[in-house]
């Protein structure tokens, strides 16, 4: 393998050791035995059958998130707005949902494909204002996100409120996602998993997918190549908040049922710090999201059980995006790349 | 007159390649001294020395008689050497003022005494006719008065000698009259000037000395009164004509592309065309010569597609180009060797085999349902001809294109372009920092394409290229052509002044 390639595939790896490394100083500071800690940790997010569901239901929003980041970058244009694309999603899906008076499978397909298309309009809109006035899409999506955050707020404050409590009704029963082997995961995972495959086939082994990444590496090249640039970048932001609206949809109707205030926050910038430690690589971005969910389901436990905060897990997760981060500019350095050369080249000597 | 500048046998190697071999400079106090050479003689490369950027692999540097090591642009300037850059090395949202003053030491405490600084600059100014408004910011000034800046900020730092590398290259006539007046100014009053310039007409015009630079050494010293722009070519250009190693058509066929009366951002000198009418035949290789940055660049986009004509017309075998895009032109079996390969050719970070597949991965051959499955198998075993067929040096096809050398790099583009059988193939610059061996395989390559009928235009500064492969030769300058010549037997004498501007 091209050595190159093989060190950003360890980098993440070895962030992910040095993080747990420091999280354990951490809680040997704190006064617990960092052994019992991590394996509480480990219990509480894959201990039992139980356990695993919920890891992988708190995972489902965060790979429809992650993929919408990597689909946008992948062509070489930084869709920050998986948020609100996420939210509007979300709250047409809601609408419908609720309003429609249509229940069960025909009302879910509907929400999710609804859901899906307001995601992509809400990301055609700076990818159209890239392409034809040339603004900046990251400020503009994530300016974005504010909107479709405070639209949310209309919604549950306002138009859907459900009595006096600033939430929306719930999603009839007859409308919510089957759940999977009775555990808290549900289909939306499967559908989840379903896209990322998808996204991964389209990329890799479909002509268009593999002009998308041309685009996106080399936009001049591809201009003299004669790729319709500008139809990719917004086919590409179109596509990627297409993903984010299925996922805010999917989480409504699998797991949160009505929209709330916090509904949905922060997800979106999770997903872009894991598109980038997936590398952009989509089925890798499942595994990141999973590694992720797990660290969050995970701390509960170790809180009840040892008595370490939340906290510590979350100052592992930020360490490894740090981490990786860092590694991969890393490993890119002119100098790092001397030093391996000599570093081989003694070997083979000796 | 007193000598102030002297650079002794001054050797600059990078790796195997000498950028300046055993050059000698003299310059005297109050002349306009120019270095006259063609791109790549080696002009930028000894300038960067003088100025402490580049450390000399060998030779002596004096100034006042006295030797002096130069290890950094700041210790260039505090021995009084200034250096006006071709492109200009100010902050554009600070004020004149601001930028004249920027990193200057002088200051009071922390603070800096504006009122004294002014009114030295002023003086300077003044005494020297540069007339600048001081407190407009740079963005609102003309290109000129951004020069006298330039200018009033190395004479502000105390500068004897002055290097102007091609300070006219981006001013209009007037400005350029202007410059000169300034100049001559500034070596009555004392100063040297090192004047960079290609340009015969302006050459003649300001030049006390010439010193003539042809690949990186020393051709002669000329007194300008002793010489005529005739000589000056000859010396810069400075070859017989080597018999080409290639037969010359003399009848190309029906014409492939023609363009009548083309215009581009005519006021542009550098980066426009104007009233362009050209054709290139079937089977023949149309050489366009000149000096970099006259509009080379222009014309190669204009008949690949990626710049649509703001004047006149392109015909492409026979029917009129109604929409200009890359695609459209391709669909035409037009192929291009960019002028800069890993910008507009390659997408570095991809693999071999995916470059030379570029354009055909919805092609049958590569892909089933219209493109919505890739045949890897297929696009390997393609790609691994290519390799062969093309002498691409590679570890495998799998490899990242950006870390093949320049020639293998070439030869990915070779084959994507070539294997076609295109009906024009526009080449720029295409063996550009090639060791011999790539290049020979580039020509070989472009002469067979010829041989199979493709009409070929090749673009280059390389006025050896252009005489080696070129039917029929045209010279342009300044986004003009200023003449058509036969590439068996080209009139060298002509091309070379024609390329100078005359």
């Amino acid at each position: 393998m091209n050595k190159n390639r093989f060190f950003s595939i360890l980098v993440p790896f070895i962030s992910v050791l040095l993080a747990f490394l420091v999280g354990c100083i951490i809680m040997a500071a704190l006064g617990a035995n960092p052994a019992t800690a991590l394996g509480a940790l480990w219990k509480g997010a894959f201990g039992n059958t139980r356990n695993v569901g919920t890891t992988l239901s708190r995972a489902t929003p965060l790979i429809f998130t992650s993929l919408c980041a990597c689909f946008a970058y992948r062509c070489g244009v930084f869709n920050l707005g998986g948020e609100g694309q996420f939210l509007i999603g979300s709250v047409v899906c809601c609408y419908i949902a609720t309003q429609s008076g249509i229940v069960g499978l025909p009302a879910i397909i509907l929400c999710i494909l609804c859901g899906g298309i307001a995601g992509g309009f809400w990301a055609a809109i700076p990818g159209l204002l890239k392409i034809y006035r040339g603004q900046n899409e990251m400020i503009i999506s994530i300016m974005l996100n504010y909107v479709a955050t405070l639209f949310m707020g209309v919604i549950y404050t306002n138009w859907l409120r459900e009595g006096s409590v600033p939430q929306t009704m719930s999603v009839p029963d007859e409308s919510k996602l089957s759940r999977l082997f009775g555990l808290r995961c549900t289909s939306a995972f499967v559908i989840a998993v379903v896209i990322g495959i998808l996204v991964y086939y389209f990329l890799f082994y479909t002509s268009m997918g593999f002009q998308l990444r041309a685009v996106g590496l080399n936009m001049t090249a591809s201009q003299f190549n004669g790729f319709a640039v500008k139809r990719y970048i917004l086919f590409s932001f179109i596509i990627s908040g297409v993903i984010a609206g299925v996922g805010g949809s999917a989480e409504l109707l699998g797991t949160q049922f009505r929209l709330i205030n916090g509904f949905g926050a922060g997800y979106g910038f999770d997903g872009v710090a894991m598109a980038l430690i997936a590398q952009l690589h989509p089925l890798a971005a499942i595994l990141v999201a999973i590694f992720f969910a797990a660290l969050r389901v995970g701390s509960t436990t170790m809180q009840a059980a040892t008595g370490v905060p939340t906290s510590v897990s979350e100052i592992i997760q930020a360490l490894v995006i740090v981490f990786t981060v860092a590694g991969l500019a890393m490993v890119k350095l002119p100098e790092f790349k001397a030093a391996l050369e000599r570093i081989f080249s003694a070997g083979k000597e000796a | 007159m007193e000598e102030i500048l002297r650079m002794e046998h001054i050797t600059k190697r990078f790796g195997e390649f000498y950028a300046n071999r055993d050059i000698n400079l003299s310059v005297l106090k109050g002349e306009v001294h120019t270095l006259l050479g063609e791109n790549g003689a080696g002009k930028s490369t000894l300038m960067n020395i003088l100025f402490g950027l580049y450390q000399p692999s060998g030779g002596q540097i004096f100034l006042h008689g006295k030797p002096v090591a130069i290890d950094s642009p700041a210790t260039a300037v505090k021995l009084g050497i200034g250096m006006v850059h071709q492109h200009f090395m100010l902050v554009e949202a600070m004020t004149v003022f601001e930028n004249i003053i920027l990193g200057d030491r002088n200051t009071k405490g922390i603070f800096i005494d504006r009122n004294a600084r002014r009114k030295e600059i002023l003086e300077l100014s003044e005494r020297y006719n540069l007339d600048v408004e001081l407190d407009k910011p740079i963005t609102e000034i003309a290109v000129g008065a951004q020069q006298r800046v330039e200018i009033l900020k190395a004479l502000y730092r105390g500068a004897e000698l002055l290097v102007l590398d091609e300070p006219t290259a981006a001013l209009t006539d007037i400005e350029v009259e202007g410059l000169f007046r300034i100049m001559k100014k500034l070596v009555g009053e004392g100063k040297s000037i090192i004047f960079i310039s290609h340009k015969m007409r302006e050459v003649m015009q300001i030049s006390d000395r010439i010193t003539i630079l042809r690949a990186g050494e020393t051709v002669r010293t000329v007194e300008r009164g002793e010489t005529t722009g005739e000589e000056l070519a000859g010396l810069m250009i400075g070859r017989e004509l080597a018999p080409s190693h290639y037969a010359k058509v003399t009848k190309p066929g029906a014409a492939v592309v023609s363009l009548h009366d083309v215009d581009y951002q005519k006021k542009s000198k550098h980066n426009g065309l104007n009233g362009v009418t050209l054709e290139v035949g079937r089977g023949e290789i149309l050489g366009i010569a000149g000096v970099d940055g006259n509009g080379q660049s222009q014309l190669a986009q204009l008949v690949t597609g990626v710049i649509a004509p703001e004047g006149g017309s392109v015909d492409m075998k026979g029917s009129r180009v109604a929409t200009f895009s890359p695609n459209g032109f391709i669909l035409e079996n037009v192929s291009h060797i960019p002028e800069d390969r890993n910008k507009m050719g390659l997408i570095g970070n991809m693999s071999v085999m995916e470059n030379i597949l570029l354009k055909e991965t919805g092609d049958p051959r590569f892909s089933d349902a219209g493109g919505w499955h890739l045949k890897r198998k297929a696009m390997r075993t393609y790609a691994e001809q290519m390799q062969q067929k093309y002498d691409i040096r590679c570890t495998s096809v799998a490899q990242e294109s950006r870390n093949l050398s320049g020639g293998n790099q070439q030869k990915v583009i070779l084959a994507r372009e070539l294997e076609n059988h295109p009906d024009l193939l526009v080449a720029v610059h295409p063996t550009r920092g090639l060791d011999i061996g790539a290049t020979r395989f580039v020509h070989d390559t472009m002469i067979s394409a010829r041989d199979a009928g493709c009409g070929v235009l090749l673009i280059s500064a390389d006025f050896d290229e252009i005489l080696e492969m070129s039917d029929r030769i045209i010279v342009i300058f300044e986004g003009k052509i200023m003449g058509e010549y036969p590439g068996s037997n080209p009139p060298i004498d002509q091309i070379s002044l024609a390329m100078a501007g005359k």
